[in-house]
């Protein structure tokens, strides 16, 4: 369980974390989610105390980080990966943070095992790849058994079997009654780990509310439909309510209505189709649109042949679940 | 780096113990993160070679001078202990890097996330460095007298540990350089960065200590003598040596245990300033 209460933390002028107050809840999967520079980090290493907050308090398993007696043993954390000394070894890293809570060796070969490490345990640490610095990083979060879990970006840099796995990881952590608050700014792993999300953009909660709820607000279906008799089509369309666009002279994109209702329209009109692909608003979208105000670095837009109109839309024979934070605008 | 443990964590097995941290654990801690780094063992062996190297070959250099050529009747401890100067540099690399290596990889981080009260991380790592310096300078200390037995009957040398003043300079040479690897260790933690740090403290102990001695301007002459090294090495100086630097001198000549509880108020100090900031700044 981790609350917070108007957390602010100010750099100079420059406000990074403004005010947010949220509770993570034990037993669930918490994604904290926003673009780069929102505040996800700070917000971590506030509720760690590695920040300093310049008000408000935030206390982990019902007490301030700082003030249990055993931290490691309550809360685990990845702040970044290699968040070590290069010139040790991953096992002689675990084992002098084992060694601040009496942890024996056993536990620490057992994280070394549980994350993969075997292999590269005695190897110092400046050598690793960014996916071992983060397989590290969780192994030393997972030493003291924590009831918490606060991992920032734990599958940056891993491979699609290590992000499988620690989405299984912290599947199964939180079903075991733990608390699990994980950050990212890539809504499509999210969707897929998280049960909860909260939603962070310029140092302000924007949203807060089970990953459903979120999705729904990102349903607004719209159907792509390509016919040589768009200006029948349009027409019979329109007597329905329906709203059109016209992206080209034989590509039409309607919303208000949907694929059955169009294609029984054509069909009762005579009108022929070539095309009828229902587009579904991605979570990509939804994010975007939760966050399009509060994105802190505005990249130029790029322009995307052959997904005119709603750029962030996409058919939905084939998901948008290719991770990219230059989709963000 | 492909094979994951297919067995998530926790699945029906003991809850891992997981004791109350404490000072204890905590030394024992910095005790593995000093003891798995080759710099600390690369700079504490460079450190005791210059030592002995010096020790022995200034007995050597010393015993080849024709025997007609006046030369300061010096007692055997400060032969023996002639190579702390060079040394102590070595060995302050080690206390300035103990600290700022761990900001400059972000270890700290996670040092802080298992410590989150920070304070006592700084004493533990000052009780472990102290410690690993002293035993490495009495054994550097003990080696050089070994190696510089050779020349002691023919340079009439000798040394007598029943002897208060040989004692003290036999065993306060260790303690010197313990103590000036604090103070190396405490400009550390309040730069919190390598190249910084060391600037400072060779900078310190090469140019600004010689400079202050050496300059003959009469608030540097004032203060010369309150300057960490200069004050605490006297800790290391036979009567002679001492009679042979305060001659002509009309600024405070200070008493061996003076000059280091000099030495000793600067770690304080300094230490204090780095623990208050140490708290106070983000980590």
């Amino acid at each position: 369980m981790i609350e917070a209460t108007g957390l602010t933390k100010r750099y100079g002028d420059k406000t990074a974390v403004d005010g947010v107050s949220f509770t993570v809840r034990p037993g669930m999967v918490t994604g904290f989610l926003g673009p780069n520079g929102a505040g996800k980090s700070t917000t971590m290493r506030m509720i760690v105390g590695l920040d300093r907050p310049t008000a408000g308090h935030v206390t982990v398993n019902g007490k301030p980080y700082a003030e249990h007696r055993a931290p490691l043993g309550e809360v685990g954390t990845l702040l970044e990966a290699k968040a070590v000394h290069t010139g040790r070894s991953a096992y002689n890293h675990l084992l002098a943070l084992a060694t601040t809570h009496g942890i024996g060796r056993k536990r620490v070969d057992d994280v070394i095992e549980m994350t993969g490490l075997q292999a590269v345990a005695k190897k110092r640490v400046g050598g690793f790849s960014l996916g071992m610095g983060q397989r590290l990083g969780i192994a030393a979060a997972m030493l003291g058994d924590p009831r918490t879990l606060i991992l920032d970006e734990p599958v940056n840099g891993l491979d699609p079997e290590g992000v499988l796995w620690v989405r299984n990881l912290l599947r199964h952590l939180a079903s075991e009654g733990r608390t699990v608050f994980l950050s990212s700014h890539l809504m499509s792993e999210m969707a897929l780990t998280a049960d909860h999300i909260i939603v962070i953009g310029r140092g302000r909660i924007i949203a807060d509310a089970p990953v459903g709820d979120i999705l729904a607000g990102a349903q607004t279906t719209t159907v792509r439909v390509r016919t040589p008799q768009a200006d029948a089509l349009t027409h019979a369309l329109r007597t329905q309510g329906a709203t059109i666009t016209a992206l080209e002279q034989d590509l039409l994109e309607v919303t208000g209505s949907s694929a059955p209702a169009i294609g029984e329209a054509a069909a009762a009109t005579g009108v022929v189709l070539h095309e009828l692909t229902p587009m579904h608003g991605s979570l990509e979208d939804a994010y975007m649109q939760l966050t399009a105000e509060e994105v802190e670095y505005h990249s130029t837009p790029v322009p995307q042949p052959g997904a005119p109109g709603r750029p962030g839309a996409v058919p939905s024979t084939a998901p948008n679940d290719t991770p990219t934070e230059g989709a963000l605008r | 780096m492909t094979t994951l443990a297919a067995q998530a964590p926790g699945a029906s097995r003991p809850r891992t113990t997981v004791r109350p941290s404490s000072f204890g654990r905590l030394v024992a801690a910095e005790w593995v993160k000093f003891r798995s780094l080759r710099s600390t063992w690369w700079t504490l062996a460079v450190g005791a070679v210059l030592m002995i190297a010096l020790a022995v070959l200034q007995t050597w250099g010393t015993s080849t001078i024709p025997d007609d050529i006046e030369f300061p009747n010096l007692s055997g401890a400060v032969f023996v202990t002639g190579g702390a100067f060079l040394g102590q540099l070595a060995f302050c690399v080690l206390g300035v890097l103990a600290i700022t290596g761990e900001y400059s990889t972000g270890m700290i981080r996670s040092t802080f996330a298992a410590a989150p009260r920070r304070l006592p991380v700084l004493w533990a790592k000052l009780v472990v460095i102290f410690s690993a310096v002293l035993l490495v300078s009495v054994l550097a200390v003990a080696l050089s007298w070994v190696g510089s037995m050779p020349w002691f009957d023919e340079l009439g040398l000798a040394i007598d540990l029943g002897n208060s003043d040989d004692l003290r300079i036999m065993l306060g040479t260790p303690l010197y350089l313990a103590t000036a690897t604090a103070l190396a260790f405490a400009i550390g933690a309040l730069v919190r960065h390598s190249a910084a740090g060391l600037a400072i403290v060779l900078g310190l102990l090469l140019v600004v200590e010689q400079a202050f001695a050496l300059i003959p301007w009469r608030p540097l002459e004032v203060i010369s003598p309150f300057l960490p090294s200069t004050a605490g090495s006297r800790l290391t100086m036979d009567a002679a040596t001492q009679q042979m630097m305060d001659a002509g001198s009309d600024v405070a000549t200070l008493t061996p245990w003076q000059g280091y509880g000099v030495l000793v108020a600067w770690v304080v100090v300094l230490l204090a300033l780095a623990a208050v900031l140490m708290r106070r700044r983000d980590a």
